[in-house]
């Protein structure tokens, strides 16, 4: 029960007054942000990055984790008024969603999505308490060649598993890991892709990269496509739900729960697979099962409660190992590291009050966000009508501001611009941009390790073999990519699964008419054929 | 401010499309060997001389971007194509604007140039204009006035409420 002890420590650290105010201002400003429309919560996140520089860290830890859940619940409010989903996550909420807002019934599915979000949230975190001491306490015993092994993995399932294009998700890895590559080389000193500017020897902060793909080049994309006039909102009043709806939502919500967490508590990131399998399963399952495609309401419980588990079990590998496989955990990295903290094993021995009352502070942000959220979701479905040239006007205001604010320099928002033009290619032309954050992150980490991994062993390669687990994950990874090409092989010689060689036809779009760059395309499709196929 | 582009023919749309996506090859292509070239130049000195220099890691990420490049092309010379994101708040039956892109990064860039001179609060003002401009609102003065009050408040937010001074530039002294 030692964990319950250090958990009791961090709450008592997190719910001063003070700490409580930050709490607050996260959740609020993260819940508006994020439920602006074309904001998912990675922008949200990277976007308030700057607001945390002046705080000490605990305080900006805990504005940081109701800014995290605030910019997840506003996502889920987008997503079902407006059916414009920001992250892939929030991708399977849409599909139900939107249906139940546009029959009337958008109040209910608000509030199954933020009683579901605040009961997988709390399970979750829950979880998390008692799952990562365990998990440290084996990643501690682990040596660089693992941690090699599953960086690697976590590369190649952020870039081959959950993407539509393989070539063009290793592209975008490589490309990250480029970036990644700029400045001074960690062990040697030796200069790198600098140019000779001095400005880059220090490498390219992770929040002008963050800013830069999600916000810039989002904006900048939808500059050069915007459709003009405002899309039509649904306006809703405040959430409840009647005996049916709670009867209907509080199994799904469990069993979301059970299935978001452990996907995303094993480094393959995202919570696109779980959102997904829960949909099916609670269509499955469920006694009505003709009212999915129509607004079933157990279709956006399950789903939002699987999202918001996984987000709280992404959490597992980003502080015991120090590995971020969504892009906003890869943005809380980058937070993390401002203050000279570094994820991993032995974040837990170092700062134990610090771990535990980020812990503590999920718990309250998740509690803060629906005390909020339910009295004050018609003022965010306001928000929906923000006239777009301001919204996405202000989106560059305050992406500029974030770059400068990163270093208090000019040359950091020529670096946004640059990188921002890179994300607007990677939309143009399919390319997912979770590799490009991911392998700029984690690459120098990965050198890092892999030198060690040389080191240790004087060069020999085989060394990076040289540990069981490091084995077993090469072995996942090589099924991985072995694995589905020989079943689309197979499908191709036995059956009449071929793919479709044209694109898809426009009529498939109408179920919920969008898809995101950071690789939902795969499970929209696959939601469609399923459509198709009753 | 939907400028109406010239419409091509189909045939022709569709080989630019397919051009555009080898030119995505091609820039991966470039870059591989910027790194390559980049890394041929690191000094060889004795702390190098280790187990593993600095060499390793960009030409393993040379080699893969320029093997990603060749798939790419490759698939795309077969008829591979992706399809570009979409969103509730774009149209992708209308071809990329241009003036807007470049306008907006234009805007950017003179941002970041004249920060110094002008200040931050000017700066971003004229920054949200404009950019609310090329966006497509009408109403200048509206557009004007937020920009100002965003300007204004982040700056003093900024100043006050978490002790970053930005920069003043034309307005030191009054602010």
């Amino acid at each position: 029960m030692d964990n319950v002890t250090l958990l009791m420590e961090g709450f008592s650290n997190a719910l001063t007054l003070q700490n409580l105010l930050f709490a607050l201002i996260g959740v609020l400003l993260g819940t508006a942000v994020g439920v602006l429309p074309g904001i998912g919560p990675a922008m949200t996140v990277a976007l308030l990055l700057p607001l945390t520089y002046a705080l000490d860290v605990t305080g900006s830890l805990i504005m940081f984790a109701g800014i995290y859940y605030g910019g997840m619940y506003g996502g889920s409010t987008t997503s079902i008024l407006l059916n414009t989903p920001g992250e892939s996550s929030s991708v399977v909420t849409a599909l139900e969603g939107n249906k139940m807002a546009k029959a009337g019934r958008g109040a209910q599915a608000l509030a199954t999505a933020a009683i579901g979000s605040f009961v997988a949230g709390t399970l979750a975190t829950g979880a998390l308490v008692f799952v990562a001491p365990f998990v440290v306490a084996i990643a501690i015993g682990l040596g660089a060649p693992s941690y090699f092994a599953m960086m690697v993995f976590a590369f190649v399932a952020v870039s081959t598993v959950l993407g539509a294009s393989r070539i063009r998700g290793l592209a975008s890895l490589f490309i990250g890991l480029t970036i990644g590559l700029v400045g001074l080389d960690g062990t040697t000193g030796q200069p790198r892709l600098t140019f000779g500017q001095p400005l880059l020897s220090g490498g390219i902060d992770v929040v002008v990269i963050a800013v830069a793909l999600f916000a810039v080049g989002e904006a900048l994309w939808i500059a050069a496509h915007l459709r003009h006039g405002t899309p039509a909102t649904i306006p809703v009043g405040v959430p409840w739900m009647g005996k049916d709806d709670w009867k209907r939502s509080w199994k799904p919500w469990l069993r979301g729960t059970v299935i978001g967490f452990p996907f995303g508590a094993i480094p393959a990131g995202g919570a696109e697979i779980p959102t997904f399998l829960s949909y099916v399963a609670e269509k499955k399952l469920s006694k009505n099962s003709e009212q999915f495609g129509h607004g079933a309401i157990e279709g956006v419980a399950g789903p939002e409660a699987a999202n918001n588990a996984s987000a709280a079990g992404t959490l597992v590998p980003l502080l015991t190992l120090g590995l971020p496989t969504t892009a906003t955990a890869a943005v809380m990295i980058a937070a993390f590291n401002q203050y000279g903290i570094h994820p991993g094993p032995l974040l837990f021995q170092t700062e134990p009050v610090l771990v535990w009352t980020l812990i503590a502070s999920l718990f309250i942000g998740n509690t803060l966000l629906l005390a909020l959220n339910l009295p004050l979701a018609p003022l965010w479905a306001k928000l929906l009508r923000i006239p777009r040239p301001y919204l996405y006007a202000g989106i560059l205001f305050f992406a500029t501001l974030g770059a400068y604010a990163a270093g208090m320099q000019t040359f950091n928002i020529v670096i946004l611009l640059i990188l921002g033009a890179l994300g607007y290619m990677a939309r143009r032309f399919g390319f997912p941009v979770l590799p490009i954050i991911v392998g700029a992150i984690l690459g120098p980490e990965m050198e890092r390790q892999l030198r060690r991994s040389l080191q240790i062993s004087a060069g020999d390669p085989a060394a990076l073999l040289s540990e069981p687990l490091a084995v077993v994950v090469y072995t996942v990874i090589v099924l991985f990519l072995v694995v589905p090409p020989v079943i689309k092989a197979l499908r191709r010689r036995f059956g009449r699964g071929a793919p479709p060689t044209s694109g898809p036809s426009t009529d498939q779009f109408d179920a919920f008419g969008t898809q995101t760059s950071d690789g939902s395309a795969r499970v929209i499709q696959a939601v469609r054929q399923g459509r198709r196929g009753k | 401010m939907t400028a109406p582009s010239t419409v091509p023919t189909s045939g022709l749309r569709a080989r630019l499309q397919g051009r555009s996506e080898l030119g995505v090859a091609a820039l991966l292509a470039v870059i591989a060997i910027v790194i390559a070239v980049d890394t041929a130049n690191i000094r060889h000195t004795a702390i190098n001389a280790g187990v593993m220099g600095p060499q390793v890691v960009p030409t393993i990420i040379a080699i893969g971007l320029g093997l990603c490049a060749i798939a790419l092309a490759i698939s795309v010379l077969r008829g591979g194509h992706a399809d570009a994101e979409d969103g509730e708040d774009i149209d992708l039956s209308q071809k990329a604007h241009w003036p807007t892109v470049f306008g907006l990064g234009g805007l950017i860039l003179v941002f970041a140039l004249s920060m110094d001179f002008l200040g931050f609060v000017i700066g971003s003002a004229l920054l949200f204009f404009g950019s609310a401009l090329l966006l497509g609102s009408r109403r200048l003065v509206w557009a004007l006035v937020i920009g100002i009050l965003l300007a204004v408040g982040t700056f003093y937010g900024f100043v006050l409420g978490l002790g970053i001074n930005l920069p003043a530039g034309l307005l030191t002294g009054i602010l």
